[in-house]
């Protein structure tokens, strides 16, 4: 009754990051599977209509739709041709399990139901994660007051308008000042909506400089800072909401609120790596990123057994800012991923792993990955973010062992923007124990 | 008497911030805080006569879904957004329809034509 | 004398402006308080002094509204266009002119257990519910607990009514097909003094009848619940705790009742009864008048007013809220009873009290609290409330308040007795009521219902002649639920229908199929609140981010109506308000 299938990799998510995972997999010789929830490839691009995708990858102002469809047009292409990969539409993998192969070496094993291929498992040495992030809600930032309808995450308001072609409302209040919050309110605006402002709780914005520009200023939409949402009225449908200037500790000053009739609540107050798979199989979080912790490569650093290939990648590992970055960390995953089950189906013996941990000093919000393989040489890309905006700029140096393994000056550093290196493995020296994150002012930086 | 002012260039996700001089006559006398060639030519355009991309979706009959996404293949006066995205209304395309298909040629007048950013099958 | 004495002690608590007044062995409070605080302690004060019930109409200076605060039904100032529920729209009257053996005010888990009883005999019953769902207030705003018996004080009703009403729900569930557990409550020691009690507790539980109870040492408590916090010195253990969905279970109930036979009419506002001599002859709503033999007041929040238009107000309700947080399901890893602080068993059981409470799907509950509130419907949660609650997270070191998924308020409707009222009208012969049921209401259910039906029968029995149905089922269909099926019986199941294949809420793990089930049951669920309520969808993490265009979609076909107008929770609460590219 449960059919099976086997693969040598299998990607859980068909968004940006799952659709260059399986290809790059699929160039590398692997028979490669997708394990996709929703009935079309593309992850949340789909409903991203507004453009600005793409620059860093092909040079090109993209819409998210068309960014996905260079990348699902591939594999349905590549599906259609052979047998290489295999795309599971509208699946959702129930659980997940190891097993033990015959060789000794570990498969996954996931328990998936469609509606088209009803209830079947995918099996493949090797797994990777590419399930994207979720929007924290109205809850989880403790807005109090009543249930009414007609509060919304900016991602679902997203989905309503560009997808089902639906109005949220008339009169719209934005709470936070995320990329997806900016541009909704230019959306809303565009279809009508009175955007009535953006509020944000910090000091400044949490989004990119562009969007401020092209998504409020353009149009007059006032932004707010240092100001939250306190609490929603309407026992039926929203009628208005409290807000409230906050201290610089962000909480709401007494006395400073006031009532915004609005019939519309769109929050953008941050997204969540998704990781119930990665935590099912005893993988342990980074409470920085909220995501596993991974080799360069996006392989799980914490593989007491050599032959563990679960591979992490995307907004699953940590929320990116550009998809550019989300597609070049699925590459690096499906590669390694398809080599590593190669390896294990041809009894290679996997190299032993040197990880190094990276430490982010003060100043950085996080880096990623949070190992480097020295084993592996080559070069590793890291990303990170800092934690507050450094308006003057400043220098980050990569350093290990007492040498510096890299040093990069920035103009203006600024926590909504993720910043990527690109380092040599081999400039990390023999038996260190650490390579670590340091950030410096301009002035001091050069001064070494 | 000239001018001297500040904005984000919103080329790429950079959005280097820009201080733009121009003289009397409001045109271009320098700019600084560009990272790159394009952030003086976006700056020589902002000026003069501002521009945008418009991204939105337009109603689609035959498809599984019912919106279709679209963008203008050029950029449009920033001034004629809502004149342009209200145009829009009451538009139905028919499905199917591929990534890049022409929805509308020479959308308002502006001479700049409004594409499919997603394709769409028949269901 | 007694009137007197208590005049007195009132002006000394709550003000000169305040008199009481004896009627028809109640006490009625008059005036004016400047404080609602004032009012309350007026209440309470004049409570247990020998009358039958304490009305107390004081109207406090800040919270004049609350005398006169009257019910609003889903339809009340609902515009047609706001409907969105097919063929509920406002200006029909199809209970016009109808006559019913039996009407019972209220779909609350009382009323719809009540119902449910009625329905074993061969009558006509009419359920009347305000809202567009039963279960949308105190029975949907609770924790779900079906207490062991052992808090409540000895000799009220509460606690007779909650130990016969806890061994009820276990067979009860059972044939309703719904989820029920006995994880066990432990009340924990925070002190050698406090475990010196012991003996104390033990004769309590004895006292109230509670099935079983175990002294469990400080190692005991430890291998129990390695995550409790602190230096604690045992704990007193009460097996027969258990768990319920408390909105499955209402509308389980409801959905039995129906089967059997009951009509559930739902969006319809009571609003009065006609009376000749000392019988109720007609019910008003706002769906029309029908004739009844005898009506059951199970009216919640509301049950003192509906007593009020019998003239038969001999008791008054004050409303206390309680707030509960639900924490992600990865906290229902780390503990598995009930624990309690031992504050809840202080005899003034209106002081806060509360704990953590393991829900049968897994998560944590934490709550509830405890505050006295001039209003019988306000649900808005404070950020006071949930800081009340981060300390009873602090019992046990896995926890934490990031992990909040949500939290919720509720209402109990309190006498001033603090305990409920359970008998037919001494004002006219064909009323009963069930009124005052506060916590711990859902435990006791089942026994109210088995005595609140006896009563009504009686009544009913000297004008008709009553034979049992003999075609009651008392087991109902129970509902799909994927995930108490093994993988097997899973992939039977979806390849005969596709659509439990179809997983559309990610975060509880909810198919297709069954939230169709939901909206084509007997009970139909009609808008995303009613939905989650009976299959989860949009209750997990993401809070349905990701499922509520899908649930809307489903809503929309199976009722046939527009996308746009899908509620939330009834008339006035569609989720969109209108359509993109769609302006003249």
């Amino acid at each position: 009754m449960v059919s099976r299938k086997d693969y040598d990799v299998l990607v859980v998510g068909g968004g940006p990051a799952g659709l260059s995972a399986a290809l790059s997999a699929a160039e590398n010789g692997a028979r490669t599977g997708i394990i996709e929830r929703e009935d079309r490839l593309g992850g949340i691009l789909k409903q991203c209509v507004h453009d600005g995708f793409g620059l860093v990858r092909f040079g090109e102002q993209l819409a998210g739709p068309e960014y996905a469809r260079r990348f699902a047009d591939r594999v349905v292409e590549a599906t259609s041709k052979g047998t290489v990969l295999a795309t599971h539409l509208g699946a959702f993998v129930h659980a997940a399990r190891r097993e033990t192969c015959g060789d000794g070496g570990v498969r996954y094993v996931l328990e998936c139901v469609s509606r088209d291929e009803g209830v079947f498992v995918a099996a493949a040495r090797s797994l990777v994660l590419a399930t994207g992030c979720r929007e924290r809600t109205d809850r989880q930032v403790f807005i109090h007051g009543e249930r009414p309808a007609g509060v919304f995450t900016a991602g679902l308001a997203q989905h309503l308008v560009n997808i089902e072609g639906l109005l949220p409302g008339h009169r719209a209040v934005i709470l936070g000042s995320g990329d997806i919050g900016l541009i909704m309110a230019r959306r809303l605006f565009l279809e009508g909506v009175e955007v009535e402002g953006v509020y944000e709780i910090k000091s400044e914005p949490s989004g990119l400089s562009r969007n401020v520009r092209q998504c409020l200023e353009d149009f007059g939409i006032p932004l707010n800072l240092s100001t939250t949402v306190t609490a929603v009225h309407g026992d039926r449908r929203v009628q208005g909401v409290t807000v409230a200037s906050v201290d610089r500790r962000g909480t709401p000053i007494p006395g400073s609120e006031r009532y915004v009739e609005c019939d519309t609540l769109v929050l953008s107050v941050g997204l969540i790596p998704e990781n119930e798979l990665a935590v099912s199989l005893g993988l342990a979080l980074d409470p920085a990123t909220r995501g596993p912790r991974v080799d360069q490569e996006g392989r799980m650093a914490e593989a007491e057994r050599a032959d563990e290939g679960i591979f992490v990648c995307g907004n699953a590992l940590h929320v990116n800012d550009l998809v550019d970055y989300v597609s070049e960390s699925g590459e690096q995953a499906g590669r390694a991923a398809a080599l590593f089950a190669a390896a294990r189906r041809e009894g290679v013996p996997i190299p032993e792993r040197e990880l190094i941990p990276v430490k982010a000093g003060s100043g950085f919000l996080y880096a990623v990955p949070q190992f480097i393989d020295r084993a592996r040489g080559g070069k590793a890309v890291l990303y990170f973010r800092v934690n507050a905006t450094r308006a003057e700029g400043g220098v980050v140096r990569v350093a290990s062992g007492g040498a510096t393994v890299l040093k990069k000056r920035y103009a203006v550093l600024r926590p909504p923007e993720m910043e990527r290196l690109e380092i040599d493995v081999a400039a990390v020296p023999e038996g260190a124990t650490q390579i670590s994150l340091e950030l410096a002012d301009k002035g001091e930086g050069d001064g070494r | 008497m000239g001018a001297k002012r500040k904005f984000v260039c919103v080329v790429c996700p950079r959005g280097c911030a820009l201080e733009v001089e121009t003289d009397e006559g409001g045109l271009l006398v320098g700019v600084s805080g560009n990272a790159c060639r394009r952030g003086e030519d976006y700056a020589r355009s902002e000026i003069a006569d501002p521009r945008r991309v418009l991204t939105t979706t337009v109603a689609i009959r035959g498809a599984a879904l019912r919106r279709l996404p679209v963008k203008t293949a050029g950029a449009v006066p920033l001034g004629r957004l809502v004149e342009v995205c209200r145009a829009l209304d009451g538009l139905i395309v028919e499905a199917p329809v591929a990534c890049g298909d022409v929805i509308l040629r020479d959308l308002c007048g502006l001479g700049v034509d409004l594409v499919a950013t997603d394709s769409l099958e028949r269901a | 004398m007694k009137l007197e004495k208590l005049r007195e002690g009132l002006r000394r608590i709550a003000g000169r402006d305040v008199d009481a007044r004896e009627d028809r062995g109640a006490i009625v409070l008059e005036g004016e308080t400047d404080t609602w605080e004032a009012r309350l302690a007026a209440g309470y004060f004049a409570a247990n002094r020998g009358y039958r019930g304490v009305v107390n109409d004081i109207v406090a200076a800040e919270a004049p509204w609350a005398a006169t605060e009257q019910p609003r039904g889903a339809l009340t100032g609902a515009g047609n266009g706001d409907v969105g529920n097919g063929d509920v729209a406002s200006g029909e009257h199809p209970l016009e002119g109808l006559s019913f053996d039996v009407a019972v005010v209220g779909g609350g888990v009382v009323g719809c257990a009540i119902a449910r009883e009625l329905s074993k005999w061969r009558i006509s019953v009419i359920l009347l519910e305000k809202e567009e769902d039963v279960a949308c207030h105190t029975s949907s705003r609770n924790d779900g607990m079906i207490h062991d018996g052992f808090a409540a004080k000895p000799g009220t009703r509460k606690a007779a009514y909650n130990v016969r009403g806890n061994r009820l729900w276990e067979p009860l569930a059972r044939e309703l097909g719904i989820e029920f557990s006995r994880p066990g409550s432990i009340v924990i020691y925070e002190s050698r003094a406090h475990a010196a009690l012991y003996p104390a507790f033990a004769s309590r539980a004895a006292k109230n009848g509670v099935d079983g109870w175990e002294y469990w040492s400080a190692r005991r408590l430890r291998a129990e619940e390695p995550w409790v916090t602190g230096d604690q010195h045992g704990a007193f253990f009460l097996p027969s705790a258990g768990i319920i969905s408390p909105y499955k279970a209402t509308v389980a109930l409801a959905e039995s009742a129906a089967a059997n036979g009951v009509r559930i009419s739902l969006f319809t506002l009571a609003t009065g009864f006609e009376r000749e001599g000392n019988r109720i002859t007609h019910v008003r709503t706002d769906r029309g008048n029908f004739s009844v033999k005898v009506v059951v007041n199970a009216a919640g929040n509301w049950a003192d007013v509906v007593a009020g238009w019998a003239d038969d107000r001999f008791f008054s309700l004050h409303q206390r809220r309680g707030t509960d947080m639900i924490l992600d399901v990865q906290s229902g890893d780390f503990q598995r009873h009930i624990m309690a602080k031992p504050s809840l068993l202080q005899a003034r059981t209106h002081t806060k009290g509360g704990g953590l409470v393991p829900t049968v799907e897994g998560n944590i509950l934490v709550g509830p609290t405890a505050n006295e509130l001039p209003g019988r419907e306000l649900y808005a949660t404070s950020p006071a409330e949930i800081r009340q609650l981060e300390r009873h997270i602090g019992l046990n070191l896995k926890l934490s308040p990031s992990m909040a998924i949500t939290y919720f308020a509720g209402v109990r409707p309190c006498t001033w007795e603090e305990d409920f009222v359970i008998e037919p009208s001494r004002r006219v012969a064909n009323l009963v009521h069930a009124a005052g049921i506060q916590s711990p209401g859902l435990a006791s259910a089942p026994a109210i219902a088995e005595d609140v039906a006896k009563m009504t029968l009686d009544i009913l029995g000297t004008s008709t002649r009553i034979v049992p149905n003999t075609a009651f089922r008392p087991f109902r269909e129970a509902p799909v639920d994927l995930r108490r099926l093994s993988l097997e019986e899973r992939a039977k199941l979806v390849a005969r229908r596709p659509e439990y294949g179809r997983i559309v809420c990610r975060c509880e793990e909810v198919s297709e199929g069954e939230i169709r089930d939901a909206v084509r049951a007997p009970l139909s669920a009609r808008s995303l609140d009613a939905v989650k309520r009976r299959v989860r969808a949009g209750m997990g993490r993401c809070h349905g981010g990701f499922c509520t265009p899908r649930v809307m979609e489903i809503l929309a076909s199976e009722l046939g109506v527009e996308l746009s107008e899908v509620t939330k929770k009834g008339p006035g609460s569609r989720i969109a308000l209108g359509e993109t590219k769609r302006r003249a």
